[in-house]
């Protein structure tokens, strides 16, 4: 069942998310005053000739929304075309189940670009096929300079504590190493999205 | 001779949201065995991964077997590591 415009607008606002947030809101934050947009890109959305509705599906607990819900949350008011409206998709099932990554996957974030008539132009699921990929190789780099953290498929519980620790300290390293490649995915593979719309 | 006991581990995404799945095994686990286990152990990984190892033996893993596992398969599990006997193999995918 296509998302209605009264259901869209029943949603809550960015500011309304982050406000209801119970969890993570300082890295969400952090993470939202980090973003960087190349002009271009800002261009992209800023010469829209209408603004989009985007909706959102989110939760505070989930990693991926933490990275990538900011990046739109800047794009939205430094373009002053984006008009987000935001979805807890546990109490909203009907709706994530119209947008489940490979048809099975309840994954957040979603972000759903719809023209002013409520026509959905693209959407943008957890995140960039790049980002999983750079991430999955530099995990198997560091296993591969690391051989007492195993082999990317070795059970973490077999790892004695103190070596858990650092192999956790390290993927912590090897996220804060991705987050500029990873922002600018996210904005690529929006821009791609109302481009093809626009 | 002491009676044997049984340690169980879980790995969980403590990203995705997989916290009340981790707590409700664990809890099933504590309810059913009492002194039987030595330990639960609760570790907080990353990228969607839920793994259960009795006595050191991954029994479950989301990778490896889809989805999180019946708590009766997890249960038999233990049961069969506290009778010294092999861990019954890899729950179905959910």
């Amino acid at each position: 069942m296509a998302v209605t415009r009264e259901r869209f607008e029943s949603g809550m606002t960015y500011d309304e998310y982050k406000a209801q947030m119970n969890r993570n809101k300082e890295q969400f934050e952090a993470n939202e005053h980090g973003v960087v947009v190349d002009p271009g890109d800002l261009a992209a959305f800023t010469g829209l000739p209408r603004p989009l509705n985007v909706l959102v599906l989110g939760e505070d607990w989930c990693g991926d929304v933490i990275a990538n819900f900011p990046v739109i949350g800047r794009l939205a008011p430094d373009s002053g075309k984006l008009n987000l409206r935001c979805f807890l998709r546990d109490q909203h099932p009907d709706i994530m189940d119209q947008y489940l990554k490979d048809g099975r996957f309840r994954s957040i974030p979603v972000f759903v670009f719809f023209d002013d008539d409520m026509h959905e132009i693209g959407r943008f699921v957890e995140r960039p096929d790049c980002v999983t990929a750079l991430r999955d190789e530099k995990r198997k780099a560091l296993s591969a300079e690391h051989p007492e953290f195993g082999l990317p498929d070795t059970p973490i519980a077999e790892l004695p504590e103190d070596v858990r620790v650092k192999y956790q300290a390290a993927m912590a390293e090897i996220r804060a190493e991705m987050v500029a490649f990873a922002n600018k995915a996210v904005i690529e593979e929006l821009r791609a999205i109302v481009e093809r719309g626009a | 001779m002491p009676p044997r006991t049984a340690k169980v581990t879980i790995t969980y995404c403590a990203e995705c949201g997989y916290e009340p799945m981790t707590l409700a095994l664990a809890g099933a686990l504590m309810n059913a065995f009492t002194h039987r286990l030595s330990a639960i152990e609760l570790i907080p990984w990353y990228e969607g991964s839920f793994e259960v190892s009795v006595g050191g033996k991954l029994v479950h893993s989301m990778y490896r077997d889809g989805g999180f596992p019946e708590h009766q398969t997890i249960i038999d599990a233990v049961t069969a590591h506290l009778a010294g006997r092999d861990v019954p193999p890899p729950s179905q995918p959910e």
